[in-house]
Parts: structure tokens; sequence; C-alpha cells
């Protein structure tokens, strides 16, 4: 099989796009971010282009690798029927990039349109507080052959834009997906807003698929809606009644022009895109792709990253993040961005564990607790006594002791019973109440029975 | 007493506004009905309003440039409180929801707004026939077209109802209805002033402009209404210049013409009834005499305008009307607009189909890029082209035209929209007492020569 997408996700602008109005529509209550312009009132123009949209759209092109059409850009109308479409017509910009990559998929084309308002038949009402918001759509090659790769694309591409900062996330997201099969037609899936629904609906629909050949009907092309609470596609229209949208360059907005400069601008300011990120972790900081990739999943994860090896190893930092934080971030289901825990509080745990004030299980314990905890790491360790590593030679004391007082066992590790060394450690981590190193300990456990 | 003298004489408190209004409402109350020129007017707040300006002027207070002075405007420019139909069953319900940015800047000014004047439906005829509300009569010729598009705000003035009128001007709205009431048009340099809160014919074309029986009332209006908005893109950022400083100079100047040039062109005078040539050559041939020279120009493109006219129109007032689909104003725009509406929808549907693209749509636009290019290499180093302003008299009321009888009406007027340069009409005169158009165009951006030709020729 292989499948393409057409993304649309909403850029991060305070106004819309050919108005004032402000973007938190869910927010508001039902159209009260609204005026003349974005509600399309008889008369009304809109309002210049918003440039921070454009320039959104243009970092996200070129951290998409796009080339950028340096030629006059200009909006289209797109003219359909529907109620949430207050002027009949939708603007959509031609492409602003083209011919760009990501995760070894071949970018189409990337460009601008403005969001429609929400119908919502159950309450009989349209909603414009959405309308005219920016919107980007990036357009794939059909260049994804599983829909495991068009997942994991998704997810690449929602982790660019969330980096870019550009652009709003997933729950922003609506996607085309086209998939075709060998021996079948092109076939089109609207109305999928999740990464999941995406991976979803191209898995029934090659099921889908598959039988009709099976049984020797023709996969027909045609266009298909998915439903997202039964995870199914259903049909929706067949090729014949694709709609003609009568596109005409809209007379009221004079092309605009990217120049270099603009170019130039942009590079300068836009975040680094993940992929160029792992890239340059591994070769500054000297630490593995594994690592490299966790590290960068999330943009404040890596910022916070590179805050804490100015004073802790990089190689111990990468190791502790890697395991132990996201083990903590993934069973609380948190991003770091909202576990409340801060450059400073990682940075004195590190540094408890290098100074070995405390040891690696105290360590583990600590972090456990620290996802939203106004306390430091220092205090957490304190109120649950994991304060200080206990000084060699209180340990060698406690083992000693411990060998002096369990004869038995030691005949029994004598004899081949390697268990029994298991119950001697146990024994000193009483007497030291868990502060030994337990490696450390059994080292010394060995060397004293000898 | 012109326009601007009144405006002292209100200022000086030698006219009261509130008597300027009460003759105009009289006059209203008279005649409107037969006429049909006004399709709502607020007397109440109109009376208030000069009440108030009244007041503060005689308690020495500061006014506006415009105080006292009364504006119609027309039904497709958004007043608030207002039916703002543009004449249309598609809209008679749809009360301006806010100002149309020319709108604020004349209130601003303490413009008095009285009205709101009928038109052809959504501005697409040259006759003010099309209306839903009933055809307007011609105050200057009775029981003829007023033209149109904005025949209701030429009858308006025409038929002493107010002192100035805002019209639009998509192909000769405002001149042809100019030249048929003998009053004064203005179609400013496309940008000039803002369309924001215009209902769109078509947007590449539209613009918005004043009229009046004297220069002063265009100029003082002019001064008002051009400014760079902002809000809206094809608003231009230029330095403007003082329209009614220009219109007095021009009328004190001794020879106001000496050094300027005008073209006058075979093209169209062949398609001009001979009547109306025959009156028009008589006002250039005076200009000549005050110091004018006059140059034979070719103009090749003339069989392209209207062709190119209507694709380019079709095409846009089709987009722009598919805003009214019955959701959000009651009608669906096809199930209830007369036939010239309908046709233009239809049209503009049919040629911007997808099998079509490239072929009318942007041929139309190629079209019109060679006519702007030749209009501009005509007024290179000119001053002036001049004109009848529409080549044949308005028709009888009643009498039926067919489509093109009546697109033929535009043919000297959508030369400025396709290119986007000002012009205007006064009145040159009268055959067997109609009144005559003669049609100024000039340079883009160089509106205040059209005043200060206007003014001249206005002493004349
Ligand atoms: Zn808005």
């Amino acid at each position: 099989m292989k499948c393409g997408l057409e993304i649309h996700v909403q850029l991060e602008t305070n106004s819309k796009l050919f108005c004032e109005c402000k973007t938190n529509y869910q927010e508001a209550p039902a159209n009260t971010n609204i005026c003349p312009v974005c509600l399309n009132q008889p008369g009304a123009k809109p309002y210049p282009t918003n440039e921070k949209a454009i320039e959104n759209a243009l970092m996200i092109s070129l951290m998409l690798n796009c080339k950028i059409d340096k030629n006059l850009t200009y909006f289209m109308r797109k003219h359909y029927d529907y109620p949430d479409l207050p002027s009949g017509f939708q603007r959509t910009s031609v492409p602003i990039g083209y011919e760009g990559e990501l995760n070894g998929v071949g970018i189409t084309e990337i460009h601008m349109e403005e969001d429609p308002g929400q119908f919502k038949p159950d309450r009989g009402i349209v909603d414009f507080n959405r309308s005219g918001i920016p919107l980007i759509e990036i357009v794939t090659e059909p260049e994804m052959y599983s829909p495991e790769e068009a997942r994991s694309f998704l997810k690449e591409l929602i982790r660019v834009l969330q980096y870019s900062g550009g652009a709003r996330g997933e729950g922003t997201m609506r996607a085309d997906v086209n998939i075709s099969i060998e021996g079948g037609n092109r076939v089109e899936m609207k109305n999928i807003n999740s990464i999941k629904g995406a991976y979803k609906a191209l898995k029934f629909e090659i099921v889908r698929q598959k039988n009709l050949m099976k049984r020797g009907v023709e996969v027909k092309q045609e266009t298909r809606a998915f439903l997202e609470s039964q995870m199914i596609t259903v049909g929706m229209r067949l090729k014949e009644d694709a709609d003609d949208y009568r596109f005409i360059p809209d007379p009221d907005l004079p092309p605009m022009k990217v120049s270099d400069e603009d170019i130039a601008e942009v590079e300068e300011t836009m975040p680094e895109a993940p992929h160029n990120k792992v890239k340059r972790f591994i070769e500054s900081y000297n630490i593995d792709e594994e690592s490299a990739k966790v590290l960068t999943s999330e943009l404040d994860l890596a910022v916070a990253y590179e805050e804490i090896v100015k004073e802790i190893d990089p190689k111990f930092a990468a190791m502790w993040m890697k395991d132990e934080l996201q083990r903590v971030l993934t069973y609380n289901k948190l991003s770091f961005e909202d576990s409340g825990i801060v450059v400073d509080d990682l940075i004195e745990l590190f540094s408890l564990l290098q100074n070995k004030e405390i040891t690696t299980k105290a360590g583990q314990r600590i972090i456990e607790n620290m996802p939203n905890n106004k306390q430091t790491p220092k205090a957490i360790a304190e109120e649950l006594g994991l304060i200080g590593i206990v000084k060699d030679d209180e340990i060698i004391e406690a083992v000693k002791k411990t060998i002096k007082e369990n004869p038995k066992a030691i005949e029994d590790y004598n004899n081949g019973q390697k268990a029994s060394l298991n119950f001697l450690v146990g024994q000193v981590m009483k007497l030291t109440r868990g502060k030994a190193d337990p490696g450390e300990t059994v080292k010394l456990i060995k060397d004293n029975i000898n | 007493m012109n326009i601007f003298e009144k405006s002292q004489a209100i200022k000086n408190q030698e006219l009261k506004a509130k008597d300027n209004l009460d003759n105009f409402l009289r006059t209203i109350d008279n005649t409107n009905d037969s006429i049909n020129a006004f399709l709502e007017i607020n007397k109440e707040d109109a009376i208030n309003k000069a009440e108030t300006l009244d007041k503060k002027i005689q308690n020495k207070e500061k006014v506006g440039s415009l105080a006292g002075l009364v504006f119609s405007i027309k039904a497709n420019i958004n007043v608030e409180d207002f039916i703002i139909s543009a004449a249309s069953k598609t809209l008679e319900n749809y009360k301006g929801s806010y100002n149309a940015t020319v709108i604020d800047k004349i209130l601003k000014e303490d413009g008095i707004i009285l009205g709101i004047t009928n038109m052809d439906e959504f501005a697409a005829g040259s006759s003010s026939e099309t209306s839903y509300y009933g055809i307007t009569d011609n105050p200057a010729a009775p029981g003829r077209i007023p033209g149109g598009s904005s025949g209701g705000s030429a009858a308006t003035i025409a038929g002493d109802m107010c002192d100035i009128s805002l019209g639009s001007d998509t192909g000769g709205s405002i001149r042809n209805p100019a030249s048929h009431c003998g009053i004064m048009g203005f179609k400013p340099t496309y940008g000039a002033v803002s369309r924001q809160g215009l209902i769109d014919l078509s947007m590449s074309l539209d613009q918005i402009g004043p009229m009046a029986k004297d220069v002063t009332g265009l100029s003082m209006a002019l001064d008002t209404i051009v400014a760079h908005d902002p809000s809206e893109c094809s608003s231009i950022d230029y330095k403007k210049p003082n329209f009614t400083q220009t219109a007095l100079n021009a009328k004190n100047s001794e020879s106001p013409f000496e050094g300027m040039t005008i073209a006058v062109c075979d093209e169209f005078r062949s398609i001009t009834d001979d009547k109306i040539n025959k009156i028009v050559d008589k006002k250039i041939n005076e200009l000549s005499s005050l110091g004018a020279e006059v140059i034979d120009f070719c103009f090749h493109y003339i069989d392209l305008c209207l062709p190119t006219y209507y694709l380019i129109n079709y095409v846009e007032f089709f987009s722009a009307t598919r805003k009214f689909d019955g959701r959000k104003f009651g009608h669906r725009i096809e199930d209830v607009c007369g036939d010239e509406v309908f046709r233009r929808i239809e049209m503009g549907s049919y040629i911007s189909q997808k099998e079509f693209s490239g072929k009318y749509y942007k041929h139309a636009l190629k079209a019109r890029s060679l006519i702007k290019d030749e209009i501009n290499a005509m007024l290179k180093g000119l001053d002036f082209i001049m004109s009848s302003t529409v080549p044949k008299l308005p028709h009888k009321i009643g009498e039926k035209l067919d489509p093109m009888e009546m697109y033929a009406y535009d043919v000297l007027t959508v030369i400025a929209n396709l290119s986007g340069i000002p012009a205007a009409s006064m009145k040159a005169g009268e055959v067997d007492g109609i009144p005559v158009g003669l049609q100024i165009q000039a340079n883009s951006l160089e509106d205040e020569k059209i005043i200060h030709a206007l003014s001249a020729l206005e002493e004349i």
C-alpha cells in the first residue's frame, strides 16, 4: 500500500488571518470572537494578511526543508457551500514552500488557509469564533507504506510543529488521508482528527479494500468519511461527483512576495528542527542516538538538558534523563513541560548523585517524588531519610560485623550457595539503613571473606 | 451659492444647518414619492444632528469641515441602522451592521447622513430600473431613466434633496447617472478611497466617489473620504492634496488651461451619437481657446473594453454573492434576484469552471492589462482624456432594451475602472432638454488635476 497525507493544523497567532479578532476560540463563548470581517458581513473586506501567520508558515516550511517560492504568492478563493463558511468561499494561498522532506517522506507543498466556523448541528448554531483562524496545510507525497509509517510520520511532524512554536498541536489537527493498494484505486478519507484516527482509518481501509479485492470487486476512486466513534470509514462521494471549487485569485488581497531577507530573518530566529537537534546532541555531548532522540522528543526537555549539562556531566545527565526521568514521566502520564520539574531541581539531584551524597536507589526514589512537588530534591531526600552514603569504613565495619555474626551464611557461600550473598548484602543494608551502595557492598563482602 | 460657500454660511451663522435640512426635507416630502430617489430617510436623527450643530456653532464650539451639509448614501454602502439592501430583495432585512470607512469619516466631519438611495440591484445595471424597490425617475429629464447604477444618488442631487451623495462606480455607475441627470460625479483613482463597507459588485473595479451639483461639493467630500485605510488592502497611501483649495484656486486662475494637453479619440467619437458629440466638441473647443492644446489620439482596444469588463465583473460578482446563501440574510440570492443579477451570477459560475480556467477569466485579465497599458501610454505626458461620458441619451422609462444595448451605455466609462485611473463627469450641455455629460480622465493619482479642470470649466 501507499499512503499520502494532507494535514491541517492551526497556526499560532494572537489574531485571526484577516482581522483583529482573537484566536482563543475554544475558551470564548460562542460567537464572541467575531467582527464584520470574519463574519463576512456584506461589504466587509479582509485586513492585510496577518504577518505573524506568514512568518510562521515560512518557518515551518523551512524547518521541513522546503524550498520557498520567491515569486508572487497570493490567496485564491475556493468556493463551496456549507453552513460554517460565511463567505461561501475559503481563502487558500498558493504554496509558500514546496519539495520538502521529513522522515524520508517527501513534502509536496505547504500553504496557508483560513479556518471556517464550526457548525454545531446538535445545538442548531454555527459558532464563528473559529472563522478566519490561520491554518497551515501540509501535503505529502504518497510515500508511507504502512499505517505504522504514517503514524510515526505524523508523530514526528507534530513534534516539528511543536518545536517551531508557530503552530498549535495535535488537538487542532485535521487530516485527509489517501491510500491506494496495488490493484485498486486511490481512496481519500476525510474527517480524521488525530494521529490515532489516521492509524485506525488506514488499518480499517486496508482490511476493507483487501476484502473487496478478494471478492473480485473493484476498489473505486472515491472520498470516504472516517467515523471516529466507530473507527470505520463510510462512502461520501465518487470521483465523478468531485466539486468544482471555481478557484480565482482573491481580488481583495494584493499578491505577496517573500524576499531573501525575509527568509534569512526567519532562518536566524527559527528553532532547530528536532532531527537536526538529534545530530547535534550526538556530536557535541558524545551521547548515543537513542538518548539523543529521547532528549529531543520534547522541546522543553531538550532545552532543560542543554541547561543541565552546563553543570553536570552530559553523559551522566543523559543517562538519568533518558531512563529515570522518562520512566517517571511515563508512569505519571506527564510531559516534561507539565511535570513541574525544573532544571535547578534536576541539577541538584544529579549533583547529590555525582557527589555520592545519595545512592542510586535513593536517587530513584527521590525522582519518583519530584513531579508537581514544590520541595527540592534535597528536602525530599531529607524527609525520606535518604541523605548520605555511609562512609567506607562504616560500611567495612558493617560488613565485618555481618561476616562475624553469620558464619552459617559464609559457609554456605563458600560451599557454592551464591544466593546467601544476597542475604549478607541485605544484612549490611539493614545495618546501614539502606545507605550502602549495593554493588560496593558485594565487592566488600567478597574481599573480606577471602 | 456653491456648497463651499454654503458650508461657510452655516459656520458663520448666516444659514442655519436646520434650515438647510428643512429645505431638503420639504422637497423630499413633495417629490420623493414620484421620483423614488430615497429608499429610506431618518428625519428625526438628521434634525437632531442639525440642531446640535447649530447650537455648537452658536456656542463657538469647533465643528467639522462638513458641518451641516446633508448627505445621501447609495444603498450598497454600510451605514449603521439603515436598511442596506443594495436594492435587492436578497438583503431586504439587512440592517447596516457597521459603518463603512467613508461613513465614519463623514460623520467625524459633522456631515448629516439623511438617508439611503435607490440603485440598480447590487449595482449591476446602468439605468436604475432593476431595483427591487422600483424605478427612479430622472429629475433633469422626467420620464427618462436617471442612469445607473447610482441613479438614486444622482436623483437626490438633481432633485435638490441633499447637498452631496456618495455613489459607487464599477464601470461608470457614478459618472453615467451624473451625465444623465446633469450633475457632477467623480470616480477617484482605484484605492484612493477605502472600499471597506462597500457591498461588492466587482472588487477589482469598485470605487466609492462623490456626486454633487458643483465642484466644491465634490472636493469637500474628497477631502474627507480620500485617505489611506490600513484595514483595506487596496487602499493606497499617498500624500493627498487639498481638493477644496485646488477647486477654489482654479476659479481665480486667469488661464487655468495654459500649457495643458487634452487627448480626444476618434474611436470614442465614432460610437457616440452625433448630437452628443456636437455638445461635447463645443465644450472641448472652449478649452482650446483657454490655452489648452487638444491632440487626436488612437485607442486601439475600444472593442475589447466591454467584453473584458463584463467577464471580470461576472466572475468577481459570482464570487462576491456566494455569501448570500439564504442562511444569514433570509433569502438565497438566486431565488429572489432580478434577471440581470441572475444572468451575471450564472455567467460568472459558468466561466469560472475548472474546465474553462485560463480560457475566459485569465484572458480577460490579460486584456485588462493591455487596455491599462494603452491608456497609460496615451496619458503619458498628457493631462486629460476627454470625451462624452455616455455615448447615447437616457432612454424613456418603460422602453425595453436587450442586455447588449444596455451594456453599450458603459463603453466609455469602463476604461477608467479597468485601468484604475480617476475620471469625472460634468454637464456639458443639453440635447432636446436632456443633459449630456463631458467625461474627464487623468493619470492615476492625478485626481486633483480633474478637480482643477472641473472647477475651471464650471466658471465658463
Ligand atoms: Zn474578526
